[in-house]
């Protein structure tokens, strides 16, 4: 074992360490994470985050009642609604994705999905 | 006369490639990432580029894959230990050469091993369009440092031993 040796496997180690730290951050980081309003089970809305959308408010009226959903940095919530317990709105903001906003009087139902989730496999090799 | 002895030894050597592959292949993974193999056969190359040459390795390399091949009966294998084993064969070849002076055959041997994880990654990688695979390549790599060194101890201990008798016989380049 001569000194390159030694140096080589410590290069190796650091480097793979960060690598393994940056990939894990990535694997969290669901590149296609959206928001998915559904009303009635039918998805009527999908919004992508954007930092252009932060802060944005929007209504959502349909024939069951009436919603405004805010969405912050990689976040949204419900802040105003005409169900008689406001629980959507006492919720508070949701952000990771399989977390979800129900509104039970008014059918509707907010949910973070990743693009990446719905199937278990992604690739077989044998 | 000396070139059969040769022929003889290069086939022994494929003969315990295989004898090695396949024993690994029925051991149950001793690490915890699925998919890392200890590289036993990793080691008949590592001692034919050094006791013979980087040629002989190269076939040594590429025989073994094949007949591995038709040992265990997986055609697909074939893409992953054929392109792994010629490109760590090449690796382990250029480092030997030229950077001999640097690195002991642990340090080879290692690279050889790294090589090897980086390719199959990429075949399959190519093989199955999903580039998301190279988020495995890291813990792969972080083993081949221990495969890699157990390797390169052990065809250390090996090219001394079989020098003397390859020398005894006279066949060795």
């Amino acid at each position: 074992m001569t000194r390159g040796d030694k140096i080589l496997i410590a290069i190796i180690i650091i480097v793979n360490v960060a690598a393994l730290f940056f990939v894990k951050n990535l694997a969290f980081n669901y590149e296609n994470k959206y928001i998915s309003i559904q009303v009635n089970g039918e998805e009527i809305k999908k919004i992508t985050f954007d930092s252009n959308m932060v802060g944005k408010q929007i209504p959502i009226e349909t024939e069951y009642g009436y919603n405004l959903i805010e969405i912050g940095d990689e976040k949204v919530r419900v802040i105003e609604a005409d169900c008689p317990d406001q629980l959507d709105v006492k919720q508070g903001y949701i952000s990771r994705v399989g977390e979800v906003i129900v509104c039970l009087p008014n059918k509707l139902v907010i949910e973070i999905k990743g693009g990446n989730i719905e199937t278990d496999i992604d690739g077989l090799s044998r | 006369m000396k070139n059969t002895r040769k022929l003889i030894f290069l086939s022994l050597l494929v003969a315990i490639g295989l004898g090695l592959g396949l024993v690994e292949s029925m051991m149950p993974l001793p690490f915890v990432a699925p998919g890392a193999k200890l590289g036993l056969s990793n080691m008949v190359i590592l001692i034919t580029l050094v006791v013979f040459s980087p040629k002989d390795a190269f076939v040594v390399g590429i025989l073994k894959s094949i007949v591995l091949t038709l040992v265990t009966g997986s055609v697909t294998s074939l893409f992953y230990s054929l392109s792994g084993s010629v490109l760590s064969c090449l690796a382990m070849t250029i480092v030997y050469k030229y950077f001999s002076n640097i690195f002991s055959s642990i340090g080879v041997s290692i690279f050889g091993a790294m090589t090897h994880n980086f390719v199959q990654v990429l075949v399959a990688c190519l093989m199955m369009n999903n580039f998301r695979i190279f988020s495995y390549l890291p813990i792969l790599q972080l083993t081949s440092i221990f495969t890699g060194y157990f390797v390169g101890l052990t065809s250390k201990y090996a090219v001394n031993n079989l020098r003397k008798s390859f020398n005894k016989f006279d066949v060795s380049h």
